[in-house]
């Protein structure tokens, strides 16, 4: 087995009276593509900003190749080399498209890259992501497939060990989910772990190499694509007791 | 890039040579001295409000504590022009200390809060009267001759342009932008947003307690309500704007105008160059928010693509 890249222990976030994440334990291993799933509430991109930094956990410990994590702030965790993206994409939208990736490239890890070599990694991740044509147009100008894949651009521009993908295939055509899931594939193959958070099933059971449901705030089962979407405790959560 | 060289050159050139051209004509060496000095503040608050779009209504009080501190630094011995340093770093160390709460706020919460800070570091300049003097304020012996006041202004302003035209091209510059745009997807990608924005306020508030230096040189004649005023503030807010918010020599511009506007309209028309102003700022918000600099560059690319 692969050592664990990310290893979550005893994970919980509340929010006043509820708790949207429960005693989550999580490893991610290196090198695999991991999805997670559940119904809509039950805490996934709760527990993503919980890794990514930008929530802080009520109790719980994240730890990252050999470092503790939780409780840092958001670009330190970035540099860190866990890059992710937001479900809602986020453009700065008064900057180009190629702009947006630079922000990745210059800020995204320490030591800094010097500016040519920043340059050079963000015409990397544009033709990675097939933004190169679109790389001087402002980044407003762009369709929400071409938002979503400037999401993952800039994140891969900060070169990550780690990459949070939330819900990337969301309001995308089949076209464009297929175009989307080819890509996740070539940057899983050059090396970067990834994590996604999905709920096209057809999708995560193609792509992941392991999943972990997500029924609200726990970890409900974890395992192989087809065993953890055949478990009757999945299908009664996704589809209620009459169907398990 | 060679063409913006050799303007910003010829335009030096014009600056530095006016009082040797015009030596008796005090009126044009006056109004060209303001808009050095207000063009040096808007620049110095665009720094904070244009690049890092972080709108602040207190920036008199950075303008105030450089004019109270060259004031007193004169008043025990030392030249005008030593104090211009000593200025600067105060309002820039007192910026660090209202930065770090006033920087958990957000958008228009930030520019709510700094009305607050504004205002507050008025009152205190009024009360403490064993420092400042209170409410009659401070006075200024004697000052350098217009010729040197005005290249005090010009080498002021330069600075405080070449500044931010540094900054617009460097990387902080671009971490400012990201900043502006969306604060938190700056941050997950990598930006220390809250370090750069105080940054940037040191910036400001350092331009800004120069500028209070060259103002107390100027006017001799300081007090809370000149210097710390609200009306201060806004006109801070509205140079910018009026030239164009984030951009290197918008500021500049606006400074230009408003200066120019005002000092005709305070001869002609007492007391309605505020409405002029409230109008001129209500168009540009709602017909041309990138300034009249955006404005050029509209008209410009219009008529390129015609011919």
């Amino acid at each position: 087995m692969a050592e664990a890249l990310l290893t979550a222990r005893g994970l919980t976030r509340r929010f006043g009276g509820l708790v949207a994440v429960r005693d989550v334990d999580l490893d991610v291993r290196e090198g695999e593509i991991l999805g997670l799933i559940g119904p809509n509430g039950a805490g996934k991109s709760t527990l993503f900003k919980l890794i990514a930094g930008i929530l802080r956990p009520t109790s719980g410990t994240v730890t990252f190749a050999g470092r503790a994590l939780a409780g840092e702030r958001t670009a330190a965790v970035c540099r860190a080399g866990i890059a992710s993206t937001h479900q809602i994409v986020r453009p700065f939208r008064n900057l180009s498209v190629r702009d947006n990736v630079l922000i990745g490239a210059y800020f995204g890890r320490r030591p800094r890259p010097p500016h040519e070599r920043a340059r050079q990694i963000a015409d990397e991740m544009l033709a990675t992501c097939g933004l190169s044509e679109r790389a001087q147009s402002p980044a407003s100008t762009l369709t929400l497939a071409g938002l979503k894949r400037l999401e993952i651009a800039r994140a891969l521009a900060t070169e990550p060990k780690l990459l949070l993908l939330d819900e990337v295939l969301a309001g995308l055509n089949p076209t464009e989910t297929d175009a989307t899931l080819d890509l996740v594939r070539g940057i899983n193959a050059r090396g970067t772990t990834i994590v996604m958070v999905e709920h096209n099933l057809r999708a995560v059971r193609g792509l992941c190499s392991r999943l972990v449901v997500l029924v609200e705030g726990r970890a409900l089962v974890e395992g192989s694509p087809d065993g953890v979407l055949a478990d009757p405790r999945v299908v009664e959560a996704y589809l209620g007791t009459a169907h398990a | 890039m060679r063409n913006r060289l050799l303007w910003s050159a010829l335009a030096l050139a014009v600056a530095l040579a006016l009082p040797l051209v015009a030596p008796h004509a005090e009126y044009l060496l006056d109004v060209a001295f303001l808009v050095l000095l207000y063009g040096a503040m808007a620049t110095g608050w665009n720094v904070l409000g244009g690049f890092a779009g972080q709108v602040s209504f207190g920036h008199a009080a950075f303008l105030g504590i450089g004019a109270y501190t060259a004031a007193l630094l004169v008043a025990q011995g030392w030249p005008i022009w030593a104090t211009a340093l000593p200025a600067g770093a105060l309002a820039a160390l007192y910026s660090l200390i209202i930065g770090w709460p006033s920087f958990r706020l957000r958008g228009p919460y930030f520019s709510i809060a700094t009305i607050g800070i504004g205002e507050a570091t008025r009152l205190v300049a009024l009360n403490w009267t064993s420092l400042t003097g209170g409410a009659s304020g401070l006075t200024l012996s004697s000052a350098p001759s217009p010729v040197v006041q005005y290249y005090a202004a010009l080498a002021l302003c330069c600075a405080a342009v070449g500044a931010a035209a540094w900054i617009q091209s460097s990387r902080f510059g671009f971490a400012l932008a990201a900043i502006r745009s969306d604060t938190d997807a700056a941050e997950t990608l990598g930006v220390d947003t809250t370090v750069a924005k105080t940054q940037a306020l040191a910036i400001s508030a350092f331009i800004l307690g120069v500028s209070g230096c060259v103002y107390a040189m100027h006017y001799l004649f300081i007090s809370p309500d000149s210097v710390f005023g609200f009306s201060t503030s806004i006109s801070l807010v509205v140079m910018p704007i009026v030239g164009g918010l984030g951009t290197v020599l918008g500021p500049l511009l606006g400074a230009a105008i408003f200066t120019v506007l005002r000092e005709q309209l305070e001869a002609n028309f007492q007391n309605l160059d505020l409405l002029v102003f409230g109008v001129i700022l209500c168009a540009i918000v709602l017909f041309e928010p990138g300034g009249l600099l955006g404005l050029t560059n509209g008209l410009r690319r219009r008529w390129l693509k015609r011919s």
